[in-house]
C-alpha cells in the first residue's frame, strides 16, 4: 500500500506543478479568503474580552469643568455618595489629573506643552465603582446636565460602542470571506478539471487495467486538499503577523482600550485551527465536485 | 469460461446492438468474433468489460455474473481481462518499460513482482531490447507488442483484442496474430474482434460471426466468409 500513497503524492505534485498559474491563484484566493476569516475570529475574541481599565475597578468618571465651583463640586460629591448604585467614590484633583495627563502624553509632549497647559486648566474627576457595573447609565444620565460637570465617561458604553463598530466589520469580513471561499473552491475545481483532462489517457488506461476507483480518484483529491491547506498554512502566517501587529499596537500605545485587546495565545490556536479545517473543506468541495462531474469511473 | 446467455444490447432504446445472443467459450479456447462494422462485434467486448450493461441476459466469467456485479467489484474483473485496440492506446510520454509496468503498479503490485514481470512480458513479445523507447519511436507493429505486452502483463485469464491489426499492413498483423497464438498457447483464452479476411483463413480457429446483433454462425475451424 505503500507504494500507492507514493504513487498519488507523486501524481498530485505533478499535476500542481503543471498547473502552477491556477494552483497559485486558486491557493491565493483561498489564503485571502481565509487571513479575512483568522481576522475576523482574531477581532471578535480581541473585543469579546474589552473591558476597559480605568483604574482598578472604576466603573464610571464624572469629570468636572476646571473652573467648576466648590458649590458644584460638593453637590456632586454628596449626590455620589447618597446614591445606593455606588459602592465607593474619590476624588481626583487638579494636580494629579495633570500628572496623569502628562504620563497619557509622555511620548508626544506637544500635545499639552504647545497649548501650554497648566496645572488649573485640567477637568477634576470623581473616579467611581458601582456595586452593580450595570448601573452605570442609570448614574451617567443623573449627572447629565448637572451644573459643572463637563462630562461623564461611562467604560462600559464605550466598550459596546467599540463592539457594535467591530460587529459591523467582522460581518462585512465574514460576507467578503465566503464569496472568496466560494470562488476558491470554484478555482480549485477548475484546476482539477484541467488536471483530468490532461490525464484522461492514464485514466483510461487505468480504468482497463482494473485499477480501483479511488485510486484513480485520490491524486486529483490530494490535489484539491494540497491547495486548500498551502492556502491555510499562507493564512496562517498571516494571522499569527496580525497578531504580533495587535501586540505591537497594544505594548506600544497608551490607549487603555486598545491595551484590553490582546487575546490570550489559545485563542489563536483555535483560529489557526478553524483556518485550517477551512481550508481543507474548501479543498475537499472543489475536488470532490469536479470528480464526481468530469472523472467518469 | 465466458457465457453469454439470451443477451440483448440496444443503444438509444432503438439501434439493436446484440439481439438474444448466446454464446460460450471454454477456457484455453482461440475465438475470433467477425462480422461487418456494426454487427454488434466491439459492443461484446463492452459488455464482457462492464463498460455496458445489457437490457436483458446474463453474462458469466470466470464463474462470476458479469451484469449484477457491485460496481465497486468491477475494477477487480477487469484485473482478470487483458485488452488490446486497434488505437494501441499507450501513454505517449512513457517508455515502453513504463507503459507495461504501469498497468501493474496501478493495481497495486509490489516492485519487484513489477519489475520481473515488465522483462517477461517485453521479452515475450519480442521487444526486450527496446524497453526505454517511447512509443513514437517504434512502428505501429511494435506498438502494438507494447499493447499486449500490457494486456498480458498481470497474467489474464482472458485476452481481448478489438481489430488488433486495423491499422497494420499484413506482414506485421501476421506478427501479431502469432503473437497471440503465442499466448493463447499459455492458456489464455483469446478472443478477437476482426474484419480482417486474410488472418482469420489464415489461423483457422473457432469463428463467431455476428450480423445486425444477431449470431448467424459458430464454426470450429472456420473462415471469414462462409465456405461452400
Amino acid at each position: 500500500m505503500t507504494m500507492s500513497m507514493e504513487y498519488a503524492a507523486r501524481e498530485a505534485a505533478g499535476n500542481l506543478w503543471r498547473n502552477r498559474l491556477m494552483t497559485i491563484t486558486a491557493i491565493l484566493t483561498v489564503a485571502v479568503s481565509l487571513s479575512l476569516l483568522g481576522a475576523t475570529m482574531i477581532m471578535r475574541q480581541a473585543v469579546a474580552g474589552v473591558t476597559v481599565n480605568w483604574g482598578k475597578g472604576v466603573n464610571i468618571i464624572v469629570f468636572m469643568h476646571s473652573n467648576a465651583s466648590g458649590g458644584q463640586l460638593q453637590a456632586v460629591h454628596q449626590q455620589l455618595a447618597s446614591m445606593p448604585q455606588v459602592s465607593h467614590c474619590y476624588y481626583v484633583d487638579h494636580q494629579a489629573s495633570f500628572t496623569e495627563m502628562k504620563q497619557m502624553f509622555s511620548s508626544q509632549p506637544d500635545v499639552y506643552q504647545q497649548a501650554g497647559l497648566t496645572a488649573s486648566e485640567v477637568p477634576t474627576s470623581y473616579r467611581c465603582s458601582l456595586s452593580n457595573p450595570k448601573d452605570a447609565q442609570v448614574v451617567a444620565s443623573t449627572f447629565q446636565n448637572q451644573p459643572g460637570v463637563r462630562s461623564i465617561y461611562d467604560p462600559i458604553q464605550q466598550a459596546n460602542t467599540i463592539k457594535n463598530i467591530s460587529g459591523i466589520i467582522q460581518l462585512v469580513f465574514v460576507i467578503i470571506a465566503v464569496i472568496l471561499l466560494l470562488s476558491a473552491a470554484v478555482l480549485i475545481l477548475n484546476t482539477i478539471r484541467l488536471a483530468i483532462f490532461a490525464r484522461r489517457r492514464e485514466v483510461a488506461v487505468m480504468k482497463l487495467v482494473g485499477a480501483t476507483n479511488w485510486f484513480i480518484r485520490i491524486p486529483f483529491m490530494l490535489e484539491g486538499l494540497s491547495q486548500g491547506i498551502i492556502g491555510a498554512i499562507v493564512a496562517t502566517g498571516v494571522v499569527f503577523g496580525m497578531q504580533a501587529a495587535l501586540g505591537y499596537l497594544v505594548h506600544h500605545t497608551h490607549s487603555a482600550l486598545l491595551r484590553s485587546l490582546v487575546p490570550p495565545q489559545h485563542d489563536v490556536v483555535t483560529t489557526v485551527i478553524v483556518v485550517f479545517l477551512v481550508g481543507m473543506v474548501v479543498g475537499a468541495l472543489g475536488s470532490l465536485i469536479a470528480i464526481r462531474r468530469f472523472l467518469e469511473v | 469460461m465466458i457465457s453469454f446467455e439470451n443477451v440483448t444490447k440496444s443503444y438509444r432504446g432503438s439501434i439493436l446492438a446484440l439481439r438474444e445472443c448466446s454464446v460460450r467459450v471454454e477456457k484455453g479456447e482461440f475465438v475470433f468474433i467477425v462480422g461487418p462494422s456494426g454487427s454488434g462485434k466491439t459492443t461484446f467486448i463492452r459488455l464482457l468489460l462492464r463498460e455496458e450493461t445489457p437490457d436483458s441476459g446474463q453474462i458469466w466469467l470466470a464463474g462470476r455474473e458479469v451484469t449484477q456485479l457491485a460496481p465497486w467489484k468491477v475494477p477487480y474483473l477487469r484485473r482478470n481481462i487483458g485488452c488490446v485496440f486497434q488505437d494501441f492506446r499507450l501513454l505517449p510520454n512513457k517508455t515502453v518499460a513504463e507503459n507495461v509496468s504501469f498497468a501493474l503498479e496501478v493495481i497495486g503490485r509490489p516492485k519487484h513482482v513489477v519489475t520481473t514481470q515488465v522483462h517477461q512480458a517485453l521479452d515475450l513479445v519480442g521487444l526486450g531490447k527496446k524497453q526505454s523507447r517511447l512509443p513514437h519511436e517504434l512502428s505501429g507493429g511494435e506498438q502494438q507488442r507494447v499493447a499486449v505486452a500490457r494486456a498480458f502483463v498481470n497474467r489474464p485469464l482472458v485476452l481481448l483484442a478489438d481489430e488488433p491489426t486495423g491499422n497494420l499492413d499484413p506482414k506485421t498483423s501476421l506478427g501479431i496474430m502469432r503473437l497471440l497464438d503465442r499466448i493463447n498457447r499459455t492458456g489464455t483464452t483469446v478472443m478477437v474482434a476482426t474484419h480482417d479476411a486474410s488472418m482469420v483463413d489464415a489461423m483457422r480457429r473457432r469463428v463467431i460471426e455476428l450480423e445486425h446483433g444477431e449470431l448467424v454462425r459458430d464454426q470450429a475451424r472456420g473462415v471469414y466468409g462462409y465456405s461452400t
